[in-house]
């Protein structure tokens, strides 16, 4: 991965074949879930944070806040996936973004760090994994390799910001 | 928020009914262990309109006191604001004014 890095209004990184794959194995997997009948996710702590309760105290008003937001907010996270996917170079070259394909990518590496980070367990002292063959090792490998491609597109969000200005 | 303009004391007239009505909703971010902080600061930024200073200040506000009210009014924006924070993964809620 070369990260993400501005050029003019355009941000542009560079993905490898494999990490292509990674990432549409993991956008895959993020569209069954917010997908789902919300009976047979009921429980799952990742879509607890993916969809979490927008009140907590009364039953009564955070329900009627579930029901007011929760299909928009599932059919947003489901935009920002394809958007995200149709970006994706397939066989591995240049990613390369506007303003609105880059809020897209900054929600859905998120989601995608949160669903990750949720599974593992990660609290704000996990760091890069000791060992990177066992399962576990492996997704946070990928955790914080999606860490690095956010931070990165942040940045450079961040820096043109102040270009502008 | 007490501070030195703060009256001493409520007037037992006032009714806890009345009270309520009259106090505004707040919507509050809550610490996360995934968020990056400069993720959190551009979100808060870009969704608010705040500037970076105040923006870096609920951020670490967020990261050191475990919540920060980042936008307060009527319940109807409050939802709405809610409802864009999730959008972007940060972890929300909306109250009434404590």
């Amino acid at each position: 991965m070369r990260p993400f890095r501005r050029k003019g209004d355009v941000l542009v990184a560079k993905l490898g074949a494999a990490e292509v794959g990674i990432v549409s194995l993991l956008l895959d997997q993020l569209e069954q879930l917010l997908a789902a009948d919300p009976d047979d996710t009921g429980g799952d702590p990742v879509v607890e944070r993916l969809l979490p309760p927008g009140h907590v105290g009364d039953p009564e008003t955070a329900a009627d806040y579930r029901e007011l937001t929760e299909a928009g907010l599932r059919s947003g996270k489901a935009d920002d996936l394809a958007m995200v996917r149709a970006t994706l170079p397939v066989e591995g070259g240049e990613v390369r973004l506007d303003a609105e394909q880059a809020r897209a990518w900054l929600r859905t590496t998120n989601d995608l760090r949160l669903a990750l980070g949720t599974r593992l367990g990660v609290t704000a002292e996990t760091g890069a994994p000791a060992d990177t063959d066992g399962e576990e090792g492996s997704q946070l490998a990928v955790y914080h390799w999606l860490t690095a491609v956010q931070g990165s597109l942040i940045d450079a969000l961040v820096a043109g910001r102040g270009g502008r200005r | 928020m007490a501070g030195p303009l703060a009256p001493a004391w409520t007037p037992e007239t006032v009714s806890r009914e009345d009270s309520d009505l009259d106090r505004p909703w707040v919507t509050v971010v809550w610490d996360d262990p995934v968020n990056l902080m400069t993720y959190v600061t551009f979100v808060l930024q870009e969704l608010f309109g705040y500037d970076e200073a105040t923006a870096t200040k609920l951020m670490l506000q967020v990261h050191h006191e475990g919540r920060a009210v980042v936008s307060s009014g009527p319940r109807e924006r409050m939802e709405h604001d809610t409802s864009r924070l999730h959008a972007y993964g940060l972890w929300a809620t909306h109250q009434k004014d404590a």
